[in-house]
């Protein structure tokens, strides 16, 4: 595995609507200031959005960790929450259990997860019912050396 | 890459340090050291927030003189419709073309029938584009640039459409150069332009192409003229000069363009930087969905609150309402001229718009993450009032040139008190 390069973790505070996406707008701006080309930093942003849109909608409270190295940048998302009964499900486009107000604000489509799978190279979700959700993706990035 | 020009230009003989333009950089490109402002050249994005606040006037724009056209055998305004908007309610946009060939120009463009025809093109391009979406409007040269430096990864949103003033460049070059016999050369094709940022586009095109224009004149250059001009006119005729238009069809063609065939729900209009700034924030998170075209201008109130207009933006807006209202219906020539030339030209945009290498080309990502996690570091020495006294914008930007060893960390009054003495006598008058 190549050398870690930057760790950096980001607080998401679950139902606060109001906030929800600094994160991930922080971690662009780190990544753009870094001159991560813009295919990869695109990808990146995406899938940090939608990880810290889960956060706020179905968990309490939760840490979105970014690890970079010279060949990829990864996201960690560990929070604490409902936790996900059927993942398989849960990654199927369309399928959500977003109430009508998440609804009512542009979000909880079910393209969440699929979403981040399709913009990242590896993602793996862990979950247990009544404790949390933890989210790892892998963004490879191109030599930009 | 070739070096980066700029639409302005900063005199160090009339500069005194004041600060004003670094503080309302947007992209924090202006530092100010030993009192003298100098550019960041990468991080500029023409957007002329800068070019009125210099309170000694240090700050111009480079646009051309009219003694520059000499060379020219026919010159040809192309006026951006703002131009018609600073002017009395009672002026016409047909005497102002009358007055712009009593300046010398031995033309006036039509270019209504452009922008109609790009009103066209980027609906056609709305309609058959694959995605991402929402595809982003490139006529403001501002946003071309911002998109370049501050969101890379949206470049490929920019609509791949020529701007309309660059096809009526083109199409104004052959159509003289048949009919009047003259070499391309000979031709001037001239934009009067609302804002220095689009002579940058003339010099210097995003698309790494060549522009069809060869230069901009700026609306606050001409307006005393026109102005003069104008009232020595007493009657209302226009009487054509041969093949010269006279800018009767100069009514087509509001400052932003209009596209009925796009629904509300999905095109968005945006004036003024930070408006779109924070739009293209949740864009770029993948925030905004069902929007399929925005169209963004950086001026608030778009083009008509260009930084070379003169009127005011609210009353110039008032006067732009007066003309649409009173807009005769398209004539059946311009109709006629619009289908005839979209049916033989080509709208693509020549060349592509790339994301521009700000450190990226001269160091590794290792050496990036290593001079980030050094003005992390030395950020906390700061007290980040950001006061500017060490000749950067914010304290961070202060740490980020001191971690890239472009500045010295020390020259913070807070870490050098003895600081204050040297710019009280620096700035002592």
């Amino acid at each position: 595995m190549a050398a870690e390069l930057l760790r950096e973790s980001f607080e998401i505070q679950g139902q606060n609507f109001e906030k929800a996406g600094e994160v991930s707008g922080e971690i662009k701006v780190i990544l753009r200031d870094l001159g991560i080309e813009a295919a990869s930093l695109r990808r990146l942003v995406i899938v940090a959005f939608e990880a810290e849109m889960n956060v706020v909608m179905y968990a309490r409270r939760g840490t979105l960790t970014l690890i970079l190295t010279d060949e990829d940048a990864n996201l960690e998302v560990r929070d604490e929450g409902p936790g996900i009964p059927d993942i398989e499900l849960a990654f199927k486009e369309g399928y959500s259990t977003a109430s009508d107000e998440m609804r009512d604000m542009g979000f909880g489509f079910g393209m969440g997860l699929p979403n981040m799978k399709k913009n990242s190279d590896e993602l793996k979700v862990e979950s247990e019912v009544g404790i949390g959700t933890q989210v790892f993706a892998k963004i490879k990035l191109n030599s930009n050396a | 890459m070739p070096e980066l020009k700029h639409g302005f230009k900063i005199d160090a003989d009339k500069c005194n340090g004041r600060m004003n333009c670094m503080r309302s950089c947007p992209t924090h490109a202006i530092r100010v050291k030993n009192g003298k402002a100098r550019l960041i050249i990468e991080l500029c994005i023409d957007c002329g927030s800068c070019l009125g606040l210099c309170p000694t006037g240090a700050i111009s724009a480079t646009t051309i003189t009219f003694a520059e056209l000499d060379r020219f055998k026919f010159k040809v305004a192309v006026a951006s419709p703002a131009l018609f908007t600073q002017f009395g309610l009672k002026d016409t946009p047909a005497q102002v073309g009358r007055a712009l060939l009593d300046l010398g120009f031995d033309a006036v463009w039509e270019y209504s029938v452009d922008i109609e025809l790009i009103d066209r093109a980027i609906m056609d391009c709305v309609k058959s584009w694959p995605g991402p979406f929402p595809l982003i409007s490139n006529s403001c040269p501002v946003i071309v640039r911002l998109i370049q430096v501050a969101y890379p990864s949206m470049v490929e949103q920019l609509i791949p459409v020529e701007a309309p003033r660059e096809i009526a460049g083109r199409e104004l070059r052959r159509r003289y150069s048949q009919e009047l016999g003259l070499n391309p050369e000979e031709i001037a094709a001239i934009y009067i332009t609302p804002c220095q940022a689009k002579t940058i586009s003339i010099l210097q095109p995003a698309e790494e192409a060549k522009s069809y224009l060869d230069g901009a004149v700026g609306i606050s250059q001409v307006y005393n003229d026109i102005l003069s001009k104008m009232r020595k006119v007493t009657s209302n005729e226009v009487t054509p000069k041969g093949l010269v238009g006279t800018g009767e069809l100069l009514y087509w063609g509001s400052p932003e363009g209009e596209f009925p065939e796009l629904s509300r729900e999905h095109y968005l209009p945006l004036t003024g930087l930070t408006d779109v700034i924070k739009v293209f924030d949740d864009i770029e998170k993948g925030k905004i969905r069902n929007i399929e075209f925005l169209e963004c201008h950086a001026c608030p109130g778009g083009c008509i609150g260009g930084n070379l207009t003169v009127e005011n933006l609210y009353v110039a807006r008032s006067k732009n309402l007066h003309l649409l209202a009173n807009m005769p219906k398209p004539a059946l020539e311009f109709e006629k001229e619009v289908e005839r030339r979209y049916a033989v030209e080509d709208f693509s945009l020549r060349g592509s718009v790339k994301p521009r290498r700000i450190e990226g080309e001269v160091v590794d990502l290792r050496e990036r993450v290593t001079r980030k996690k050094r003005a992390d570091e030395l950020l906390k020495a700061l007290p980040v009032l950001n006061c500017g006294l060490c000749g950067a914008p914010t304290c961070k930007s202060h740490a980020e040139d001191a971690a890239a060893k472009r500045a010295d960390l020390n020259d913070c009054v807070f870490l050098s008190p003895h600081r204050i003495d040297v710019l009280r006598n620096l700035y002592k008058k």
